[in-house]
């Protein structure tokens, strides 16, 4: 899509006997349970969360005073509960313990197919270290790719795009915020009940994040999530580049529903860089109630009030940006046309029959699910049986899991091929940085010292070389990236290489 | 920017979808082995989500 994109999922973890206090712990050992070669020395220092794109440094991000209480409890019990614990991957992804979550980060992609394969291959590798760890344990080990516990817990599916910063910061929120209010009826999981006092009485929502989120814009992810994340940490060239980090997406277990997800926002980041700017009238009257209200909305009619009183669609709000990048990208490349295809056969849908897409869409599939074992059973929405369903759906375990019954008979559309997704379990995409990274761990393991996105700390011949992968993220890396694909050379040549194309692209900026 | 992109607000909020012929007929959806999926349904530990208890991610 000529835009670097990724996702991260925190994964809950079910374990037979381990409180709440005891978790960070056995998520810490389910982490050191991935069998394969890896590197463990993530490079922390290049991070600085508490840095907001408006320009300034927060004092510090919010915590949840509940998780504060948690954390002194498990600290008193293990001290090094909360140390890191990192594995980089041959595959360029990382792997690592956050705060009681195995997290799960691709490697950067530049294909939806790509991005779909290593999304899933997460899933994979994540149940692989909880196999492991049940054996170690003598216990079972359940692993979920969802957002929530029903008991007021969230933990995060975070996307990230890379785009140029040169797009003011007042236009990618004008953007981006009615956008992310909304596109929630394409891109929801799907959740029974809701956890919030307003949500009392809701059988069904389609989100199970969106109420979750109490303020507009900030740099904070555990408390008083903000609907546009401010954090301002590119990876990459920052004089060049910022990285959207959004965080009100849910964990979907549908390629098809991953996919126009990411590609959706991809190109609303391609249009702001193409110079679309989002019209004076599209501003919501209340985003944060909105986005709440259109999760909770069973009539399935997603009204917004607009800033100026009128009132539209969720859909039609969606058919304006569509209808921008039909007529700004429309000769562009085939993952884009997918995408716009996909995108307008999905809001056609949704406005005339929305249970339509139940072998697309996560909210849609569960529930249908729902619906099924509700007539079956003669009960309703009020069976506690049904939260263990929505439970189940996330199951990544392909014999256990629900959505992967599904998939198993056919019910679900699929982008990638099982193939696909071993292969992504061990290899990089071979069109971006992390083609350099996964062939440092494949090939150098135990010379890399310290790894972080942009960066690569290797020893050779006894000196500590550098490699520098913040400008490794354009066209101008390509060159590098085919001769790792298509060569062997010797780590000197690709430091060599690596470090020129860096130099090169600096000169260029 | 071209400024044909740069939308006016529709007339029209909420345009009714018109049948036509480039309108998308229903999926080809294979309807799910019900029997079996409600088996598995009923097999799931109604307690495990009231078991199920997350600490809240960063």
């Amino acid at each position: 899509m000529d835009l670097l994109f990724g996702l991260e999922n925190e994964y809950g973890v079910l374990i037979d006997g381990c409180s709440l206090i005891d978790l960070p712990c056995a998520v810490k050992e389910l982490i050191e349970s991935y069998p394969h070669k890896a590197c463990s020395n993530w490079d922390y220092s290049h991070e600085s969360p508490r840095l907001d794109m408006r320009g300034f440094v927060a004092k510090r991000l919010e915590v949840n005073p509940k998780e504060e209480k948690l954390d002194r409890e498990t600290l008193s019990r293990s001290p090094d509960a909360f140390e890191p614990c990192d594995r980089v991957l041959q595959n360029g992804a990382r792997l690592y313990h956050d705060h009681a979550h195995p997290e799960y980060s691709t490697p950067e992609c530049r294909r939806l197919k790509d991005l779909v394969a290593h999304d899933k291959a997460g899933e994979r590798i994540i149940l692989m270290c909880a196999h492991n760890l049940s054996k170690r344990l003598g216990t079972t080990v359940k692993v979920f790719k969802n957002n929530t516990d029903f008991h007021g817990s969230s933990y995060g599916t975070h996307e990230n795009y890379l785009m140029l910063r040169l797009v003011p910061f007042d236009a990618v929120v004008d953007a981006f915020i009615p956008f992310l209010c909304t596109r929630i009826i394409y891109t929801g999981a799907g959740k029974v009940g809701s956890e919030a006092d307003a949500g009392k009485g809701v059988r069904y929502q389609l989100s199970q994040r969106a109420e979750h989120f109490s303020s507009l814009i900030g740099t904070d992810t555990q408390s008083r999530r903000p609907i546009f994340n401010t954090r301002d940490e590119p990876h990459a060239d920052r004089s060049k580049y910022r990285r959207l980090h959004i965080i009100t997406g849910d964990a979907n277990m549908s390629e098809y529903a991953t996919a126009l997800k990411v590609g959706t926002t991809a190109i609303i980041v391609k249009l702001l860089e193409r110079g679309w700017r989002a019209p004076d009238w599209l501003r919501i009257a209340h985003p944060i109630k909105t986005l709440h209200e259109l999760s909770m909305d069973e009539s399935m009619r997603w009204l917004v009030e607009l800033a100026d009183g009128r009132k539209i669609s969720a859909v039609e709000l969606h058919r304006l940006y569509l209808s921008a990048a039909q007529t700004l990208l429309h000769d562009e490349d085939e993952d884009v046309q997918w995408v716009l295809r996909e995108w307008c056969e999905v809001l056609d849908w949704l406005e005339r029959e929305p249970m339509a897409l139940s072998d697309r869409l996560d909210w849609v599939a569960k529930r249908r699910l729902m619906e099924m074992f509700i007539e079956a059973e003669g009960t309703d929405w009020s069976d506690e049986r049904l939260r263990a369903i929505d439970l189940a759906y996330h199951n990544v375990d392909l014999n256990d899991g629900l959505y992967y019954a599904l998939e198993a008979n056919g019910s679900m559309r699929r982008l990638v091929t099982d193939e696909d997704i071993e292969k992504a379990i061990y290899n990089p995409p071979n069109n971006t940085r992390a083609l350099i990274r996964g062939w440092l761990i494949e090939r150098f393991c135990s010379s890399v010292m310290k790894v972080s996105w942009g960066m690569a700390k290797v020893c050779v011949n006894g000196v500590e070389r550098t490699i520098d992968l913040r400008n490794m993220v354009g066209e101008d890396a390509q060159d590098v990236l085919s001769k790792l694909v298509d060569e062997d050379i010797p780590i000197d040549e690709l430091i060599e290489l690596c470090n020129s194309a860096n130099a090169n692209s600096s000169e260029n900026s | 920017m071209p400024e044909q992109v740069r939308r006016q607000m529709p007339n029209e909020l909420m345009p009714k979808h018109h049948d036509n012929e480039d309108a998308p007929r229903t999926p080809d959806v294979q309807p799910p082995d019900t029997k079996e999926l409600l088996e598995r349904m009923r097999r799931i530990d109604p307690r495990e989500a009231r078991r199920y208890r997350q600490r809240s991610g960063e």
